[in-house]
């Protein structure tokens, strides 16, 4: 059966994602009753690659349901140990029983960055900073040129490591000169129009601000599916805001995001994210974390951009009728993409590609998860969590990576020095004539 | 034999060790003997709520206004014991409007604070009570540690010179011309701490007075000493939950009835209880569906309680009493007041007094009184000084600073050591050796083991009740063999063996009363895990069976040899199918 013939009485609501519910309807999240889930078999602390690298790092065990059992109501102090969770989130996939980890990580970070840390500390700033990288790349790319160009300047990069503790090493990535939005409203909108296949897109930050081609691809691809794109307002995803415990920065993205997509769900429209922290944090984390009108609704029809295409279209015939130029890639799996139960698509799909060989380097965290790698203090143990995954992309035949997270990208280029693609590049390449 | 009168008292209980303390602090030469470990009757085994009168504000106002002035003394001299949670009486609607009333002027005519709440304000501060609650009365219940409380109480009467004997049953009460002298004892491994595997020995301990403070079993010693003690013991469970589904202590306001609390109690939630009359206090039927009936009638309170984990179930034993010809049927209208059988003036037999019923909250008053009879007795005048003056870990609060920092531990777990210690906590937690966590669910570091350890002796159970170590959601699964490896070298292998399988046999009785969902998840993983990585249910160096040799197979060599051409696989295995001679 292709990935398009369902069975009739399949139903995509009921296969959706369901959030873990421990508390609807209560603002002061109290999850010490989440423990109840945890019998301690450790399975989250063998699968953290943080705590594979980092001898301080207690774990998620720990972090998790451990710290909220012993927490009474009115104990304040959360373990400063919470700011190492880089959240991957593996821990959630790995824990057989079900218990909230990256709820529970979330919420306690959350805690501890509002009533414990320094405000005034660089390494709040800092956080703050990484956190709300939507907001820095709006103005940069104001003047893209320029922007990149100071950012990628050396003295640069070894001020912003001793005054935001940024790491030298790394190199900013370069503002694209049209923004996705800028593109998509020259261009006038949607070029196809359609009552009953219609979705509203999610792109996020980076493919807005630096890799606008991945946006495109998606409007392509859509299109030439004869689907109806449109593009709303949107705050920032939030994922990098959770990872920094500024949860207020969150909910304001949250607000916004909420907003402007709900209405169009009772349209009839689906949200399509290509980014899967993106799709990971409207499906999982918004409900798990904030309650408002219409979030439960978003997350039960948000979906990955090739997910949505593999459940609705015959992705998979399409594919194998198209053929594309010789071309071979190392796919890594993002860790948010594994826990939405995508990390073999692009490999399945693309196998059968004419034209291409694509291998999967190995089920690894790259290292950087989002913001984590992106602070001086982690660079190191970012690196060493992403040995792996290095090792094994320069054992494949392409030389070219893959992957769907703009971070990832980031670590893959950074520790390879390969070019990075996205799946819907390819995609794009192989359907949209 | 000085002139210092010498008073033996029987019972490690919250009474004996307070009775204990109390005569050591007024000068007396005092020995404490105990079956078990401290606690090991109804004291380890009561629900940790530490009274502030208002349940007995309108059938009982007399015990009402003595549970608030020692609730307030307790929290003074014990506090390291104590945590003032407060408490709610709440009201649903199907509940009696008359008696809400009553409870209210209850508790104001007995000096007990109380507040009205209304629903809102309630479920604010709980918020997990049900929804359609109707009011409820704030009142300064509290929850406190039995275990260390006693503990405590036996630490400080040996500060002051006297000698307590656990794992030492009586068994014999000595009499000489209608006068009893002392008691005959059976140590369980010798004098002293208990060592396992060290041969019992009997001892005769005698004394000018003897003080039984054994409640349940108050009639089996005055048996031995021939006088006719007739305790009524009431047992009723308690089920313990994984997790704090409330901060509060919440009853149910309501005239009597089983299943009407709930006692926030460490990490935990204690649900109780049931009250039935039984025979013997150590066999009486432990049933299941008296668990059911606390999850689904407190249910009705705070309904999540319904789909929560439990991780285990015990029973008590109440050591009610009244005096022969009352004839109260129901046990639940038994007072629970406390009566000194002085058996001189009861039954003429000298130098013994009895002490029945009464309750946890206020042991330290009842002590008191026996310490004043007992005075009375050798025509000593000496104030009782236990109101006032702090118990070990009381002493000084001044610690409860920047414990984190300073003990290099994690925030919960230097938290929770510090809370459990008190101002103990500089002397058992800085011991400048490395210091991590044995216990995970309990946050219980090496140095609060070996604490204890040196505390108790060989006996993990002792550890247990000093730390709360094996007390959390895995019930010890992955912390028995640590603590077990705690006492070697100081122990040899064999006594660490001992002490792991009784620990670990105690926990077991109690899970499994809680053998469904997550609990049952946790036990299957506790059975694997001992059975595939110390082989507990087979273990030949632990069973003394002999190794059956035979029963292995020649390995790989033998597998080669067997099979025509097939090679082994570097995974040990046979390396694929058909190459191994066809022998399947």
């Amino acid at each position: 059966m292709s990935d398009a013939e369902s069975p009739s009485d399949f139903d995509t609501t009921a296969q959706s994602f369901e959030p873990v519910q421990v508390f609807p309807n209560n603002e002061d999240m109290d999850l010490r009753p989440g423990a109840d889930n945890c019998y301690k078999c450790t399975a989250c602390d063998t699968s953290c690659p943080v705590a594979e690298v980092d001898e301080d790092f207690p774990g998620p065990k720990f972090q998790g349901p451990e710290q909220w059992r012993l927490k009474r109501k009115e104990d304040q102090a959360v373990d400063d140990s919470i700011m190492s969770c880089s959240n991957c989130m593996r821990c959630d996939n790995a824990c057989p029983s079900s218990v909230p980890l990256s709820q529970m990580h979330n919420t306690a970070r959350g805690e501890y960055v509002s009533e414990e840390m320094n405000k005034l500390s660089q390494e709040y700033i800092r956080n703050r900073i990484l956190a709300n990288y939507r907001f820095f790349a709006k103005i940069g790319s104001k003047v893209p040129r320029l922007s990149s160009a100071i950012m990628g300047n050396r003295l640069v990069r070894e001020i912003n490591e001793r005054i935001l503790g940024l790491p030298a090493e790394r190199e900013f990535p370069a503002f694209a000169t049209e923004t996705f939005r800028e593109w998509w409203s020259n261009r006038g909108g949607p070029k196809v129009r359609s009552e009953d296949k219609r979705v509203a897109y999610f792109h996020g930050c980076y493919s807005n601000f630096n890799t606008p081609e991945v946006g495109k691809a998606m409007v392509r691809v859509f299109e030439s599916f004869g689907y109806e794109v449109v593009v709303p307002k949107q705050g920032c995803s939030g994922t990098p805001m959770f990872a920094n415990g500024m949860l207020d920065d969150a909910k304001r993205e949250a607000g916004i995001t909420v907003e402007n997509f709900s209405g169009l769900i009772d349209e009839g429209y689906d949200v399509i994210a290509s980014c899967t922290s993106c799709s990971m944090s409207l499906k999982q984390e918004y409900p798990e974390l904030f309650s408002m009108d219409g979030i439960e609704d978003l997350s039960a029809h948000t979906y990955e951009a090739m997910e949505y295409l593999r459940i609705n279209e015959d992705l998979h015939s399409a594919i194998e009728d198209a053929s594309v130029e010789e071309q071979a890639y190392a796919y890594h799996a993002p860790c948010h993409a594994r826990n939405q139960g995508l990390d073999r698509q692009a490999v399945e799909l693309f196998r059968d590609l004419d034209g291409v060989i694509i291998e999967d380097v190995g089920d690894s965290c790259s290292g950087i998860s989002g913001t984590y790698g992106w602070k001086k203090e982690k660079y190191e143990n970012s690196m060493k969590i992403g040995e792996e995954m290095f090792e094994h992309m320069e054992h494949a035949t392409g030389d070219v990576g893959m992957t769907e997270c703009p971070t990832c990208s980031m670590q893959m280029e950074h520790g390879t020095g390969y070019d990075i693609k996205h799946p819907l590049q390819l995609l794009e390449e192989a359907v949209v004539e | 034999m000085t002139d210092t009168p010498h008073v033996l008292v029987i019972g490690g209980g919250s009474t004996g060790c307070g009775i204990t303390r109390d005569l050591a602090m007024r000068g007396f030469e005092v020995t404490l003997v105990e079956k078990g470990n401290l606690t090991h009757g109804t004291t380890g085994r009561m629900h940790g709520l530490l009274h502030s009168g208002g349940r007995y504000a309108v059938s009982d106002q007399a015990s009402a206004t003595e549970c608030i002035e020692e609730n307030r003394v307790l929290r003074d001299i014990a506090s390291h014991c104590v945590e003032m949670t407060g408490g709610l009486f709440v009201q649903r609607p199907e509940d009696d409007d008359e008696y809400f009333q009553k409870k209210l002027e209850g508790c104001r005519e007995c000096g007990i604070p109380a507040e009205v709440l209304s629903a809102e304000e309630a479920r604010e501060m709980e918020p997990y009570l049900a929804t359609d609650i109707k009011r409820a009365i704030k009142v300064p219940d509290g929850a406190v540690d039995p275990f260390r409380l006693c503990v405590a109480n036996a630490a400080s009467a040996q500060e002051h010179g006297a000698r307590i004997e656990t794992h030492a049953e009586v068994i014999d009460v000595l009499v000489e011309d209608d006068q009893v002298v002392g008691i005959e004892v059976k140590h369980d491994s010798g004098p002293g701490k208990r060592e396992h595997k060290t041969p019992g020995t009997t001892e005769k301990i005698y004394a000018d007075y003897v003080v039984s403070a054994t409640g349940a079993w108050a009639g089996q010693i005055g048996e031995m000493a021939g006088v006719d003690v007739e305790v009524r013991p009431s047992k009723g469970v308690m089920t313990i939950m994984n997790t704090r589904q409330v901060d509060t202590v919440v009853n149910r306001c309501k005239p009597k009835g089983d299943a009407d609390i709930v006692v926030p109690h460490e990490t935990t939630c204690i649900l109780g209880t049931t009250d039935i009359e039984v025979e013997d206090p150590e066999d009486y039927p432990e049933e299941q569906w008296e668990v059911d009936h606390m999850i689904d009638t407190l249910s009705e309170l705070v309904p999540m309680l319904k789909d929560a984990r439990t991780i285990r179930s015990f029973w008590g034993v109440r050591p009610l009493y009244e005096p022969p010809g009352t004839g109260t049927d129901d046990p639940t209208d038994i007072t629970r007041d406390f009566f000194l059988l002085d058996h001189e003036e009861r039954d003429g037999l000298s130098g013994m007094t009895s002490i029945v019923g009464g309750k946890f909250t206020t042991y330290r008053m009842m002590a008191e009184k026996i310490t004043d009879h007992v005075c009375e007795q050798f025509g000593i005048d000496a104030e009782c000084r236990t109101a006032d003056e702090p118990l070990p870990g009381s002493e000084d609060f001044s610690v409860l600073r920047d414990y984190m920092d300073e003990f290099g531990l994690r925030s919960p777990i230097g938290r929770r050591s510090v809370q459990r210690l008190g101002s103990r906590a500089d002397e058992v937690l800085k011991t400048g050796e490395p210091n991590p966590v044995v216990c995970e669910c309990e946050a219980v570091t090496r140095a609060e083991i070996q604490d204890a350890i040196e505390q108790s002796g060989s006996d993990l159970n002792a550890v247990r009740i000093r730390t709360r170590a094996s007390m959390g959601n895995c019930q010890g699964a992955f912390c028995c063999q640590r603590m077990a490896h705690e006492l070697y070298p100081k122990y040899d292998e064999e006594t660490a063996y001992s002490a792991f399988d009784e620990l670990f046999q105690e926990r077991w009785k109690g899970e499994r009363h809680a053998l469904w969902g997550q609990q049952l998840s946790q036990a299957m993983l506790k059975y694997s895990l001992h059975s595939t990585t110390m082989n507990a249910d087979h273990d030949a160096v632990r069973t003394g069976d002999a190794i059956d040799f035979t029963a292995f197979d020649g390995g790989t060599d033998a597998a080669s040899k067997s099979g025509a051409t097939g090679a082994a696989a570097t995974d040990g295995g046979v390396s694929s199918p058909g190459t191994n001679g066809g022998d399947r």
